[in-house]
């Protein structure tokens, strides 16, 4: 009895140093290593699956197709289950072991914890959290990301329904227009919450009480019916996609009139499937990229990488989202390798060169300086109708010093 | 001459080091942990793929906390599930008084223990009329409200933003490399250890095995419950709380997301699979539950470069193996790693003429 005890022992020691060995084979090449901090099992791994299928696949293609002046790309992919002791763990394996000088990252909550070091080690993080904390170069000179910031998504939304109030809401006269903001209470969620809320301070909008829907919630009925008594006319959803479902398919329940206006993590093509009838009409979203199969010059490359691989797939513009993270990241350092700067400096820098860079109409063109890592401040906005995703306008902020860092 | 180890005295059965041969292992592990490991820990890195260093540091700093829980859970028999919130409190205190009160390090760690007792004995009053299930519940409380403050006291912990905090620095030597902070988790490690391994030889210790093992019978001992059980939940907090204070200057950052529910979890996850009650148990759980999620990224890493357009799929094998083997763990060695050290020490010891 005993003696099969220590069988399984010996096992177990020969599983673990089987699994070690697995991990010494896969070190081989020379490529230029990229971090990759994916969700694929946690809290928004309902978006995060895409992104992370996208910029694995955009790692493909940009092999494919000459790499940075010759040299291949290897991203590191790894799933932090959106946990940030994870993602630290991670950061400190890309840093120390695969020696990295570009991470793609997730989350607002990550991202903002690891800011300090990656400023300290110089590594370039290019993160999946559109967060305005994260763009002012004299706070977090080495964090970038490709899409419009959350506050400037939510000062757009504001706008939005402050021009567009005396169309949607013609009999509800002179009185204000009455905002509520619907976020999990996480750092995605929170983030773009100040900005919103002084912009429509200036536009003269009526704010009514926050209200908590997790990101992981399959219930909103008792938040929704709260918000009943302030009958608000608009309600931002700082969501998920499969949240923002949620909240939208109780609204319907309860047969609310208020709409429902979404960050861009809760409005992509899986909205219709989720949300279903109760979606019509009742959901807008911020889309600062384009949808799956839009008719853009750059969508074609990543449709056909996709198929390349899996014939017939389908994504969500979460992909496009991940995949432009890599183009720009390949741009960046495809000028960073022309200067000879092939470095986390260096990579800072170049990307800092980028003038209206053309993503192939995936977004709006993107510049970064070395004062101002806001991508763009354009986007448009898109509704549900006829289960379909019909845009509505595009709209565009200016890229005001006062908006800069929140 | 007598075959094997006698003991004719109390004293000499309760001795840490029986023999000569534990004293020399124990001094060459220590002299290893000391000098060896910083000088393998880059090739190990290579090897395993993950930072070596810096699983060492995390391993140090939850050891603490598992000795702590181990302290409450183990050895006193009182359950806790807002340990994860508890560390928290530290994390925060030593932040708050290093960051923006100014305190020297010396001062705020320390600080983080005591304040995290004073919460600690807060939330364990309750202890006094409940326990089992019912002290789980009352002690999950603890850990939603902290969880709450710490998330909406903005003014004082940042929101959910966090805090930003730096590495100290102690009689002018910077702690500033993972190695150099090596060094001060290795010897608070040793501290806490042998204090945990003291105090169960002590009168307090004893008291508290004996509330454990049949709170009734201590009582009529005249062992004062609601004493003995308000001290192990201070010194558990105590223990949990520094490790708080160490890992929020070594992590630069704490916020609210660091101390869910699941860690609170995982400190308990830690005692059970490392053994309930023995000081070998918070070591072995922690090292174990601390590296096993890295050493399951290997194969998973490896699989996703090679089919690189289902590697979603790996991601979730990963956490499923890493449930699989917890539930194997219990089922196979429910007394936890430290009974298992046991078994193979004594199979050694006898080896080949085992009876």
């Amino acid at each position: 009895m005993k003696r099969m005890k220590i069988s399984q022992w010996v096992f177990v020691v020969l599983l673990v140093s089987g699994m070690a060995f697995w991990g010494c084979a896969k070190k081989e090449a020379e490529p230029i290593k990229v971090g990759g901090i994916f969700d694929i099992t946690g809290a928004t791994s309902g978006v995060g699956k895409d992104y992370a299928q996208g910029a694995k696949d955009a790692e493909r293609y940009i092999n494919e197709n000459g790499g940075v002046n010759g040299r291949k790309i290897q991203l590191i992919a790894n799933d932090y289950a959106y946990k940030i002791p994870e993602a630290v763990n991670l950061y400190k394996q890309y840093k120390d072991v695969d020696k990295v000088f570009v991470i793609q990252g997730w989350g607002t909550g990550d991202t903002n914890a690891l800011k300090q070091q990656v400023n300290n080690d110089k590594i370039v993080y290019i993160s999946a959290s559109y967060d305005s904390n994260l763009d002012d170069p004299s706070k977090t000179p080495y964090n970038f990301y490709v899409g419009t910031s959350y506050s400037d998504a939510i000062r757009l939304a504001m706008k939005f329904v402050k021009d567009s109030f005396k169309k949607m809401f013609p009999d509800a006269g002179d009185r204000a227009p009455r905002v509520v903001f619907i976020y999990p209470d996480h750092p995605y969620g929170k983030a773009p919450i100040p900005a919103g809320k002084a912009m429509a301070k200036e536009l003269g909008i009526e704010v009514g009480p926050d209200e908590i829907v997790g990101l992981r919630a399959i219930d909103a009925t008792s938040q929704l019916l709260h918000m009943k008594e302030f009958d608000p006319d608009w309600a931002w959803v700082g969501g998920t996609t499969p949240s923002t479902s949620v909240v939208v398919k109780d609204a319907a329940k309860l047969n609310l009139r208020t709409k429902f206006i979404s960050n861009v993590w809760g409005f992509d093509e899986n909205i219709i499937k989720l949300a279903g009838d109760a979606g019509n009409d009742r959901i807008y979203g911020m889309a600062p990229f384009a949808f799956w199969g839009e008719d853009v010059p750059g969508m074609k490359p990543a449709m056909e990488e996709a198929n390349k691989v899996t014939p017939g797939a389908s994504y969500t513009k979460c992909y496009i989202q991940g995949w432009t993270a890599m183009m720009v990241m390949w741009e960046g350092l495809k000028r960073a390798d022309k200067a000879g700067q092939l470095n986390g400096p260096g990579l800072k820098a170049a990307l800092e060169t980028m003038k209206n860079f053309d993503t192939g109409g995936l977004t709006a063109p993107i510049t970064f300086t070395p004062t101002d890592h806001r991508p763009n401040t354009a986007l448009r906005i898109f509704k549900m109708s006829d289960n379909k995703l019909v845009p509505v306008e595009g709209v565009s902020i200016e890229r005001e010093d006062r908006f800069l860092g929140w | 001459m007598p075959t094997g180890l006698f003991h004719t005295t109390y004293e000499d059965d309760e001795k840490i080091f029986h023999t000569l041969w534990v004293k020399i292992w124990m001094g060459g592990l220590i002299f290893f942990l000391f000098a060896g490991l910083p000088f393998v820990a880059s090739p190990l890195s290579s090897f395993f793929g993950f930072s070596v260093q810096h699983m060492a540091n995390m391993i140090g700093i939850f050891i603490i906390g598992a000795h702590g829980l181990n302290l409450l859970t183990g050895c006193t028999g009182q359950i806790s599930l807002g340990h994860g919130a508890f560390m928290g409190v530290g994390a925060f205190t030593s932040a708050i008084l290093f960051m923006k009160a100014g305190w020297p390090f010396w001062f705020s760690l320390p600080a983080a223990g005591l304040v995290t007792a004073g919460v600690g004995m807060i939330f364990g009053i309750p202890s006094l009329r409940l326990r089992g299930l019912y002290l789980a519940i009352a002690t999950m409380a603890a850990q939603f409200i902290i969880d709450y403050a710490m998330r909406n006291w903005t003014s004082l912990t940042g929101g959910s933003g966090g805090l930003n905090v730096d590495r100290p620095s102690i009689f002018g030597f910077a702690l500033d490399t993972d190695l150099r902070y090596y060094y001060l988790i290795l010897v608070v490690v040793i501290l806490s250890t042998i204090f945990l391994k003291n105090l169960l030889r002590t009168k307090t210790g004893r008291a508290m095995v004996a509330i454990r093992d049949r709170y009734l019978s201590a009582e009529i001992m005249g062992v004062n419950l609601f004493k003995y059980r308000l001290l192990a939940f201070g010194i558990s907090s105590f223990y949990v709380g520094v490790a708080g204070g160490l890992f929020a200057h070594y992590n630069l950052v704490v916020s609210d997301e660091h101390f869910t529910m699941w860690l609170s979890i995982q400190y308990l996850a830690m005692v059970i699979i490392g053994g309930l009650g023995h000081v070998l148990g918070g070591i072995f759980g922690t090292i174990f539950m601390v590296l096993l999620p890295e050493l399951l990224r290997i194969p998973t890493e490896v699989l996703s470069n090679t089919y690189p357009n289902i590697f979603a799929i790996f991601g979730t094998l990963r956490e499923l193996v890493f449930g699989l083997v917890i539930i194997l763990f219990l089922i196979f060695e429910p007394d936890g790693l430290a009974a298992r050290w046991h078994t193979i020490r004594a199979y050694w010891k006898l080896w080949p003429f085992s009876y």
